[in-house]
């Protein structure tokens, strides 16, 4: 049974990509919607090595384009770590609730 | 890709173990065992890489996402060490609202779309199997695609556009993490070289 092709591995990306957005809008802690952000973008990273192999396997465009959303997402995982905690310095709280409301009493 | 058959096993297991562990990142309580989960779907994603011809992109998958981006996840979740269900940081789902329903809903109509043969058929009718060099995607090719002709090449410049952007995001990790009490206190000076190698450290 042939499993190992384009439309499988874009399957898979995908899946990972709904996985990753039903967690960013579905939990309510920001360390854990970081970690969907991470899913998704793996779903992503999938994807552009699984187009390069099957479709464009003369030159390792996506390898580089891998390479560069990796360091986007250490970039991206950094700043939103050290939000989190200023956020849980000040209130005590890292929920999605006390973001939503930063502007009423803490 | 010595045996064709091995290699379906392998790409079906290992997405298998993939989608498991990532359905148990977003439903799991715990912080931490998310965190574990995430790092445990990574190697089969590694492992993917490698089938797909990108050995040393499943390298870096390893040593760099689950070794580097994952262990900062670990040291945060550590740090302020939220509470494992319900309170404050805990988890559970949002409550039920019409939003979120409207937001399942449209995600369950997307993955449809996908499983739809039609689609899927058209998918598979665009497939064109080029034939391999036998470096590709080593760590010579790659590096000889990135810097040939260092002047002239555009993939040169935007790698090395990447450290500044590494720069601006170590600079802004550590304005947010700088507290306003002890900067006003000591002398800025010293704050910001004492953070500042505390900084590169963790990154």
């Amino acid at each position: 049974m042939e499993l190992f092709n384009l439309q499988n591995v874009l399957l898979l990306s995908l899946l990972l990509v709904l996985i990753g957005s039903y967690g960013i809008f579905l939990r309510r802690s920001l360390i854990l919607v970081l970690l969907s952000v991470e899913i998704a973008l793996n779903g992503v990273n999938l994807s552009l090595i699984g187009f390069n192999y099957f479709r464009w396997s003369d030159v390792e465009t996506s390898h580089y384009l891998y390479m560069l959303s990796i360091g986007v997402a250490a970039v991206e995982a950094a700043i939103g770590l050290s939000m989190i905690i200023v956020l849980f310095r000040n209130y005590n709280d890292v929920t999605r609730d006390r973001v939503a409301n930063l502007r009423e009493i803490p | 890709m010595q045996n064709p058959s091995l290699v379906h096993l392998i790409f079906a297991l290992s997405s298998l173990l993939i989608l498991l562990a990532s359905l148990g990142v977003v439903l799991v309580k715990n912080p931490v065992r998310a965190t574990l989960l995430l790092i445990a779907s990574f190697i089969p994603t590694a492992l993917i890489y490698i089938l797909l011809q990108a050995p040393f992109v499943g390298i870096l998958q390893i040593l760099v996402y689950a070794g580097a981006i994952m262990m900062l996840f670990t040291f945060v979740i550590m740090m302020i060490n939220p509470a494992p269900m319900g309170g404050k940081g805990g988890e559970g789902g949002l409550p039920p609202s019409r939003l979120n329903t409207l937001v399942a809903l449209l995600l369950l109509v997307l993955a449809a779309v996908v499983f739809i043969p039609g689609v899927y058929q058209a998918a598979a009718q665009t497939t064109v199997n080029l034939p391999l060099r036998p470096d590709f995607g080593g760590l010579g090719a790659l590096s000889e695609m990135i810097f040939r002709d260092p002047a002239n090449n555009p993939l040169t410049v935007s790698f090395e556009l990447m450290s500044f952007l590494i720069l601006v995001g170590i600079i802004a990790a550590l304005n947010f993490s700088r507290r306003k009490s002890q900067s006003r206190l000591d002398s800025p000076s010293e704050t910001v070289s004492a953070s500042g190698q505390v900084e590169k450290e963790e990154i």
